[in-house]
């Protein structure tokens, strides 16, 4: 009983450190503004390719006892691993920049101090946190004052949205005219870039790993991918709508970040800002604390250093280094003066490009008996991992040319 | 290892992670040395491992970089550690081996001693 509880805790820790973020809620508001409901349906297609895959981590970790990252160089040695390694630390360092922008936005919309000021001190007390915090502490705390986020889904409801076209707009594509539909799909893809994000499967793993999982909790990890991971689309679904309702029904698009944080101002008037700023700093420290470890945790696996969060940093002299780098590296963009909005769309459309390389060596594995026996996966979770990362990686490939050409 | 036990040797043994007895992480089995015997069968002779190892399967260049990066900063003298297969105790999803001493474990100290340890609330 307490083992699954555990497991719960972690897949819910998960989700509410990972799913809502930066990415999710700069695409999701974009979507809503730009194409009212008419991209719903890219959450939930992608939300549903991470509850399988969620749930796949689970299970190679429960089944196998290795790590995502320790299965892929086991089986397919370091002259492969290491590819996929490198395309995600790339992608993680981008988006660990735009987390960390997103955290200052949001520290901005609470205090009035410009966002540049905030940056380093910012990264300063991430890493900070992570050098002294043990995971638990951290992701506890941050996942309880994640519960902010439900106020977007106040919001949206308190607006009173037309729940048919929503619906319409949740499973089938809306067509937008065609002078449009090259930022519609760009924007598509970013969401699904910003849904399925390898980190959160990476983190989930090593925490699976570090917990011990076995067979007897496959039903629990099953549950809780699905109950953890729906939350998050829930709350992004929030965002879009409650964009849509502000955003589209005036004809304003969104360029900067700062009309974002108007996006509770309708529903929740004068707490509407404070509390978006305090949800989005609290949401992107959140993802920024799972994309620093998962990032240093693929990497001691991959040359089979000592990881982990709770040992002191002198015992994990590489593992902590890692992050450390990878912290101070990835706010070296915005500190250039490149614009975070730019940097969070372009990241998750990055994201959805290197899907095929990050998520098909995993998915092999997961049909490979030596790693997880008889708990083989099914046709179902192959076809829809597999049609979702590749429809986009090829809609990415052909939208972001598309959008830098369209964009400037 | 017992003799008798039959091993596929890329499957089962090469990327795996090595642990001593402690179930401390030492690194991965990055490379296989195999002799070659007149008139008997080959005999495998050591597990390899270091950055070095790992290096020269991605290519000559990269073993080159990773030589001269290590000779530059001069963290020890051999970035290829070699154990010998008769120091091999079990193989399950760990390689776990008998050693009592840690060369593979130079860097970690090195970057302990001069990077990690000397900056604040590390230990």
């Amino acid at each position: 009983m307490k083992s699954s509880f555990l497991q719960m805790a972690l897949g819910i820790i998960t989700a509410i450190g990972g799913f809502l973020e930066v990415g999710s809620v700069a695409t999701a508001a974009q979507a809503g503004a730009s194409h009212r409901y008419g991209l719903i349906w890219s959450i939930v297609l992608g939300t549903v390719c991470l509850i399988f895959l969620i749930e796949m981590s689970g299970r190679l970790a429960a089944i196998s006892r290795h790590t995502i990252a320790d299965a892929v160089r086991e089986r397919f040695g370091f002259d492969f691993a290491i590819w996929p390694r490198l395309a995600e630390l790339l992608v993680n360092f981008l988006v660990l920049g735009a987390e960390i922008g997103g955290i200052c936005l949001g520290l901005k919309v609470l205090t009035g101090i410009d966002t540049r000021w905030w940056v380093v001190p910012v990264a300063l007390f991430l890493w900070f946190v992570l050098w002294v915090g043990t995971l638990n502490v951290i992701e506890n705390s941050t996942s309880i004052l994640g519960l902010l986020t439900i106020a977007f889904v106040v919001a949206a409801v308190k607006m009173h949205p037309d729940w048919l076209p929503l619906a319409r707009g949740a499973v089938a594509p809306v067509f937008p005219p065609r002078s449009e539909s090259g930022h519609y799909w760009f924007t598509a893809v970013s969401i699904i870039g910003a849904t399925i994000s390898p980190y959160m499967v990476y983190f989930y793993s090593s925490g699976a790993v570090e917990d011990g999982w076995r067979e007897k909790d496959l039903p629990a990890n099953r549950v809780t991918a699905v109950v953890g991971m729906s939350f998050g689309a829930l709350m992004s679904i929030a965002v879009l709508v409650a964009s849509a309702e502000v955003f589209h029904s005036r004809g304003i698009d969104i360029s900067r970040y700062e009309q974002i944080a108007l996006v509770l101002t309708p529903a929740l008037h004068r707490w509407g800002w404070p509390i978006f700023g305090a949800a989005l700093a609290v949401c992107c420290f959140g993802a920024a604390v799972e994309i620093s470890l998962a990032s240093a945790y693929s990497v001691a696996q991959t040359f089979g250093w000592n990881w982990g969060e709770d040992e002191k940093p002198v015992k994990r002299a590489r593992f902590s280094l890692t992050y450390t780098i990878l912290i101070f590296l990835s706010i070296v963009p915005i500190l250039l003066g490149v614009d975070p909005l730019k940097q969070t769309i372009v990241s998750m459309a990055l994201t959805a490009i290197i899907l095929p390389l990050a998520i098909l060596p995993f998915l092999l594995l997961l049909n490979d008996e030596t790693f997880v026996g008889t708990h083989r996966n099914g046709p179902i979770g192959n076809t829809v991992v597999v049609i979702t990362i590749f429809l986009a990686s090829i809609i990415a490939l052909v939208a972001v040319p598309l959008e830098i050409i369209g964009g400037s | 290892m017992p003799p008798s036990h039959a091993r596929h040797l890329v499957a089962e043994v090469l990327d795996k992670q090595i642990v001593d007895a402690k179930k401390h992480k030492l690194g991965k089995v990055d490379g296989l040395v195999i002799v070659l015997r007149d008139g008997k069968p080959p005999r495998v002779a050591y597990i390899e491992c270091g950055a070095a190892v790992v290096a020269r399967r991605l290519g000559r260049w990269c073993e080159r970089l990773v030589l001269a990066l290590n000779r530059r900063l001069g963290v020890r003298d051999e970035p290829r550690y070699r154990i010998a297969w008769s120091k091999v105790t079990k193989i399950d999803i760990n390689v776990e081996v008998d050693v009592d001493e840690y060369p593979l474990l130079a860097l970690e100290e090195w970057l302990r001693e001069h990077i990690v340890g000397r900056i604040p609330f590390s230990k």
